[in-house]
C-alpha cells in the first residue's frame, strides 16, 4: 500500500478547509440531498462528501456507509486532492497503490473508486467520491454528471459560508446595538460629500429632544447646537482628521440642551468610506454625554488649582513619597516648596528621590533611613527632625511628618509635610543650652544658699501666690512636705514685736520697689531666729503680675556677734572715756589757773598733758565714728543749712587752738552765699571742717595764715581750708584718705595726729552725698575742700 | 531765772570731784553730789535742785531707773534732768531724750565750759516750759 503524498500547499489548504467551518458539524439535508441524488444517478453503492483534514478524512455527507471518518493514509481521496480533475480507480485489486489497502481487503471492500476534488477559496479541501465493491469504469456521461455534482456541492459550501457570515453579522449588530443602548451613547452618520446626516434617538435624547423634533436632520442640526466658543476647535479637529493627520475626529465640546443649558459631549468619529477618487465619503461616530464627568474634572481641576495655591503659601513642602521593595523611591507629588526645603525641583525627584537624599546631612542619613524602614514595617506615622545641607554649605533643620499607606504593588506611599525649623530648632538648642546653664546656676545657687543659709522666694503681689526655696523651710523650721508657702504661714511665724516693722517695709516696697528688713521669727518649736529679708519688685512695666523676688537669710549668729560687738564698743567707750573725763577735767581746771596758780614749768607740763589727753580723746572718737560708719550705724540728721553761720562757728571753735599756735584764721565768702543752702548734717560737717582746720593749723608755719572759704561752683558749694604749709608730698597724695596714713610717720608724734581724720572726713562727706578733695603745691601749701549740691 | 541749785549723781568719785570744782568753785552754783541713784532719791527730799545732772551708767540703779524713780516724787516731776554719758551711740542718746531728759552731755566734757553749758540748757528748758504754759 502506498499512502498519498501531501499537497505542496498543504498549510493553506488546511486553512481553507478550516474557514469553511464544516468539520465535525451535524449532517445537513442540503448536502445529503445531493449525495443521495448522485447515488441514484450514477448507481454506485457509496457516495461521500469527504473533507481531508491533517491526518484523517471526515465525511460531511455519506450515502451507503456508516463510518464517519478514516485515517488519511489509507484514503483514496488523499490522491484525488493532488490533482485537478476526476480521479478514477477501476479495480483497486489491480492497482499497486491500493491492492493491499485495508479498505479494499476488508469492508467496504472497495474495488471501484472515483473522486471529484471540491474547491473552496482556490484550495482542494476534499472530494465528492463514488465507491463500488465491483470493478467498474465511468462513461464520459457519468464523469460529466459526477463533475457537475461536485460543483453543486461546492456551491452549497459557498452558500453555507455566506449564510453563516450573515448570521454572524446580524448577531454582531445586535450585540453592538445592545452595547450602545447599555452605554447610552448616541451615534451619527454623515455623508461628507452630500451633507446627509443620520442621528439615532439616543443622540437626540442627550440634547433633550426626540429625533422627530430634530427633523429634518442635517449637519446644521449639529452645528446649530454647538457652543459658539467650541466651533473653531471642532473645525480644526475635523480638518486634521479629514486630511489624514489624526486617526479620529475627537472633541469634547459643549452643546445646547433643549432646556437652554449646555451639556458636555464627547464626539468621536472616523471616515469609513472614501469616494472613488479618494475623497472622504462617509463618517460614522459616537456622541456621549460627559457632562457629569466634565463637571467633575472641572471641579477636580479647581481643587487642584486651589491645592496648588495653598501649597504655594505653605512655608514647607506638601508631598507624596513612595518607596518600593526593590529600593527605588520617588516623590510622585511635591509642592514647589521642595525647592526651598531640599534645593531640588518637583520634576527632578518625581521618579527618583536620589537627588533629595543627596542633600541629607551625613550624620542624620542613617537615622532617616531607619525611621523610614520602621514606618514601612509598622505602617506607623513617620516623624523626624533631621538636617539637610544647602548648596551654600549651611545646614538646615527640618521637621517631617507623613502617614504611610501600602500600595497594591507592595510599595509604600506616604502623604506628608516637611518644614524648615532651623530657627525654631536653633532657639530650642539655645534654650537647652540656657536651661543647662540655668540648671548649673540653680545648683550653684542652691549650694551657696545652703552654705550661706540664704533662702529665696518669689511672690506675686497681684495674685497672692508665693514660692519658697527649700532653705526657707529650713530657716523657718518647717517640713517642706507638710506646708505650702503662703503669706499667712509667713505671718504666723513673725515675732509679734516685729509685725509692724515688717509691714512698714512691705508698704515701703510698694513705693520704692525695695523690701529690706531685719526681724525675728519664731519656729514651731518656739526657737527665736533673726532673719534678714531683702526683696525687690521687678519694674511694673515689665512685670504685670507684680512679681517680687527676694531672699531670706538666717542672721541669728551674726546678730549674736553684733550684740557682743555693740556691747564691747559700748563698754570700751564707757570705760575709756570715764577716766579720760576725769583726767581731762582735772587738767582743764588746773590749766585755767583759776583753781590754783602753777609755776611756769608745771604749767608747761600741764599743757603737754592736756594736749595728749585731747589727742587721746579725739582718737577714741574717731575710732568709734569709723566703726559706726562701717557698721552703717551712724545716723545723719540731714537738713537744709545756711553756710555762713556754719563756717563762722567752725572758725570760732578753732580760734583758741589757732591762737595757741600763733596762726591767723581768716574767713572768705561771696555775698550770694548768704542765700544758699546745702543739705547736710550740721554736726558732721563741723566735724569735717574741724579736721581740716586742725590739720591746717598744725602744718602751718609760725605766724602763718589759714583761710576758710566758701564759694559757688556750678550747682555746688565748695567749702575749703587753705594753709601756707609745705604742701603734700607727691608720694603721699594717693594714700591721703586712707586710714592710719600719714606723710611722715614721725609726724603723728610731732603734730599729734591720729591718721584717721581725713579717712573719716572722706567717709562722712560721701555719706552726705558730697565730694572731698585737695590741691597742693610746695609754694602755696595745701588746700582741702568738700563740695555739696545746692538745695532748692 | 538763773540756774543756782544742781544735784549731781555720779558713781565715779574722780568725776564727782572735777564736776564739783567746775560747777561750784568755778561757776559758783550750789551743788550737791550723790554717788548713785539710791542716795539721790534720799537726797532729793532734803535738797530740791533747779537741775539734775545724772550719769547714765551706774552700778545698781542706773540713770534711767533713777529718773523713773525721781519722777514718781511729786516735787521732782518738773525738774529738768541732763544726762551725762560716755556711751555716745546715737540710739542710746535718743533713748535718754525719749525717757524725759532735756539734754545729753557727752564724756569727756570740757570742765571749763560745763557751767555755762548747763545754764544754756536750763534757760532753753525754761523758755520751752514757758511756751508750753502759754500754749
Amino acid at each position: 500500500m502506498q499512502a498519498p503524498d501531501l499537497p505542496k500547499n498543504e498549510p493553506s489548504r488546511l486553512n481553507s478547509l478550516k474557514q469553511t467551518g464544516l468539520l465535525d458539524t451535524q449532517p445537513e439535508p442540503r448536502f445529503d440531498r445531493l449525495t443521495h441524488l448522485a447515488q441514484l444517478c450514477l448507481g454506485t453503492e457509496i457516495v461521500l462528501v469527504s473533507l481531508i483534514d491533517a491526518d484523517r478524512q471526515w465525511f460531511k455527507s455519506k450515502q451507503g456507509l456508516d463510518a464517519c471518518e478514516t485515517i488519511r493514509d489509507i484514503s483514496f481521496c488523499g490522491y484525488t486532492i493532488l490533482g485537478e480533475g476526476i480521479f478514477e480507480v477501476p479495480d483497486a485489486l489491480l492497482d499497486n497503490r491500493f491492492a493491499d489497502n485495508p479498505l479494499v481487503l476488508n469492508a467496504p471492500h472497495i474495488r471501484f473508486y472515483a473522486g471529484v476534488p471540491l474547491v473552496s477559496d482556490g484550495e482542494n479541501i476534499g472530494t465528492l467520491c463514488f465507491i463500488d465493491s465491483k470493478p467498474r469504469q465511468f462513461t464520459d456521461k457519468e464523469r460529466q454528471i459526477a463533475t457537475e455534482m461536485g460543483k453543486a456541492i461546492e456551491q452549497e459550501i459557498q452558500d453555507r459560508l455566506q449564510e453563516h457570515a450573515h448570521e454572524q453579522l446580524a448577531a454582531r449588530e445586535q450585540m453592538y446595538r445592545s452595547v450602545l443602548e447599555g452605554t447610552r451613547i448616541g451615534t451619527w452618520q454623515w455623508n461628507v460629500q452630500t451633507g446627509e446626516t443620520v442621528l439615532n434617538e439616543r443622540w437626540a435624547d442627550i440634547m433633550g429632544f426626540t429625533l422627530a423634533e430634530l427633523e429634518p436632520v442635517s449637519v446644521d442640526t449639529w452645528l446649530n447646537l454647538l457652543h459658539p466658543d467650541d466651533v473653531a476647535d471642532s473645525e480644526a479637529q475635523l480638518e486634521a482628521h479629514l486630511s489624514g493627520k489624526t486617526p479620529f475626529y475627537d472633541i469634547k465640546c459643549r452643546m445646547k440642551h433643549k432646556q437652554g443649558h449646555y451639556v458636555w459631549v464627547h464626539d468621536r468619529g472616523k471616515v469609513v468610506a472614501n469616494t472613488a477618487d479618494g475623497k472622504p465619503l462617509m463618517m460614522y461616530g459616537t456622541h456621549a454625554d460627559i457632562t457629569l464627568q466634565q463637571l467633575s474634572e472641572i471641579a477636580l481641576q479647581k481643587n487642584r488649582d486651589e491645592l496648588y495655591k495653598l501649597t504655594q503659601q505653605l512655608p514647607g513642602v506638601v508631598y507624596q513619597y513612595q518607596s518600593w521593595p526593590d529600593g527605588r523611591s520617588a516623590f510622585p507629588y511635591a509642592s514647589s516648596g521642595i525647592e526651598t526645603i531640599y534645593g531640588v525641583t518637583p520634576e527632578e525627584v518625581r521618579s527618583d528621590a536620589t537627588n533629595a537624599f543627596a542633600k541629607i546631612h551625613p550624620d542624620d542619613l542613617e537615622l532617616l533611613v531607619n525611621s523610614i524602614e520602621r514606618s514601612i514595617e509598622t505602617l506607623s506615622l513617620w516623624e523626624l527632625e533631621y538636617r539637610v545641607i544647602a548648596d551654600n554649605g549651611s545646614s538646615k533643620w527640618l521637621s517631617g511628618s507623613a502617614t504611610p499607606e501600602r500600595m497594591p504593588d507592595g510599595s509604600t506611599l506616604w502623604h506628608g509635610y516637611i518644614q524648615d525649623i532651623t530657627q525654631t530648632k536653633e532657639h530650642y538648642l539655645k534654650l537647652e543650652e540656657l536651661n543647662q546653664q540655668l540648671k548649673i546656676a540653680q545648683q550653684s545657687l542652691d549650694l551657696a544658699s545652703e552654705q550661706a543659709q540664704i533662702g529665696y522666694w518669689q511672690a506675686s503681689l497681684k495674685h497672692g501666690t508665693l514660692w519658697w526655696s527649700p532653705m526657707i523651710y529650713q530657716i523657718f523650721g518647717l517640713n517642706e512636705q507638710d506646708f505650702n508657702p503662703s503669706v499667712s504661714l509667713f505671718k504666723r511665724a513673725l515675732h509679734p514685736d516685729d509685725v509692724v516693722k515688717v509691714e512698714q517695709s512691705e508698704d515701703q516696697a510698694r513705693i520704692t520697689g525695695i523690701h529690706n528688713v531685719i526681724h525675728r521669727i519664731i519656729r514651731p518649736n518656739g526657737e527665736v531666729r533673726w532673719v534678714h529679708e531683702l526683696g525687690q519688685l521687678v519694674s511694673e512695666d515689665k512685670n504685670p503680675d507684680l512679681i517680687m523676688i527676694g531672699s531670706v537669710q538666717d542672721i541669728t549668729d551674726r546678730m549674736k556677734l553684733q550684740k557682743i560687738k555693740d556691747d564691747f564698743i559700748s563698754t570700751v567707750s564707757h570705760e575709756l572715756r570715764t577716766p579720760l573725763t576725769s583726767i581731762g577735767g582735772a587738767l582743764n581746771l588746773l590749766q585755767s589757773g583759776k583753781i590754783i596758780s602753777l609755776p611756769e614749768k608745771a604749767q608747761k607740763l600741764m599743757d603737754i598733758a592736756s594736749s595728749n589727753c585731747m589727742q587721746l580723746s579725739r582718737l577714741i572718737n574717731d575710732l568709734l565714728d569709723i566703726e559706726k560708719l562701717a557698721a552703717g550705724k551712724m545716723l545723719f540728721e540731714m537738713k537744709p543749712l545756711n553756710v555762713p553761720p556754719l563756717i563762722q562757728r567752725a572758725l570760732n571753735d578753732h580760734q583758741p587752738y589757732a591762737d595757741l599756735h600763733n596762726i591767723t584764721l581768716a574767713l572768705q565768702h561771696a555775698p550770694q552765699i548768704n542765700d544758699i543752702r546745702i543739705y547736710v548734717d550740721e554736726h558732721r560737717l563741723l566735724q569735717i571742717l574741724t579736721n581740716f582746720l586742725s590739720n591746717a593749723v598744725k602744718f602751718s608755719p609760725q605766724n602763718g595764715k589759714v583761710t576758710l572759704s566758701a564759694s559757688v561752683i556750678g550747682n555746688q558749694i565748695e567749702i575749703a581750708v587753705q594753709d601756707q604749709g609745705s604742701g603734700i608730698p607727691d608720694d603721699f597724695k594717693s594714700r591721703i584718705f586712707e586710714k592710719f596714713s600719714q606723710a611722715d610717720a614721725s609726724s603723728s608724734k610731732a603734730k599729734g595726729g591720729t591718721g584717721l581724720g581725713l579717712a573719716l572726713c572722706k567717709e562722712l562727706t560721701e555719706a552726705m552725698h558730697g565730694k572731698i578733695g585737695f590741691d597742693s603745691s610746695t609754694e602755696q601749701g595745701a588746700r582741702f575742700y568738700v563740695r555739696f549740691a545746692l538745695t532748692d | 531765772m538763773q540756774l543756782d541749785k544742781i544735784l549731781h549723781v555720779e558713781d565715779d568719785e574722780s568725776i564727782r570731784v572735777i564736776v564739783e570744782m567746775a560747777l561750784a568753785d568755778l561757776s559758783g552754783y550750789t551743788l550737791v553730789s550723790c554717788d548713785g541713784g539710791k542716795s539721790a532719791l534720799t537726797q532729793i527730799d532734803q535738797f530740791t535742785p533747779d537741775l539734775i545732772l545724772l550719769d547714765a551708767m551706774m552700778p545698781g540703779m542706773d540713770g534711767l531707773q533713777t529718773l523713773i524713780e525721781l519722777r514718781k516724787k511729786p516735787h521732782c516731776q518738773h525738774i529738768p534732768v541732763v544726762f551725762m554719758t560716755a556711751r555716745i551711740q546715737q540710739t542710746e542718746k535718743q533713748e535718754y531724750l525719749n525717757a524725759g531728759a532735756v539734754d545729753v552731755i557727752e564724756k569727756p566734757f570740757d570742765a571749763m565750759t560745763l557751767g555755762d553749758k548747763l545754764n544754756t540748757i536750763y534757760q532753753a528748758y525754761l523758755s520751752s516750759s514757758d511756751s508750753d504754759v502759754t500754749e
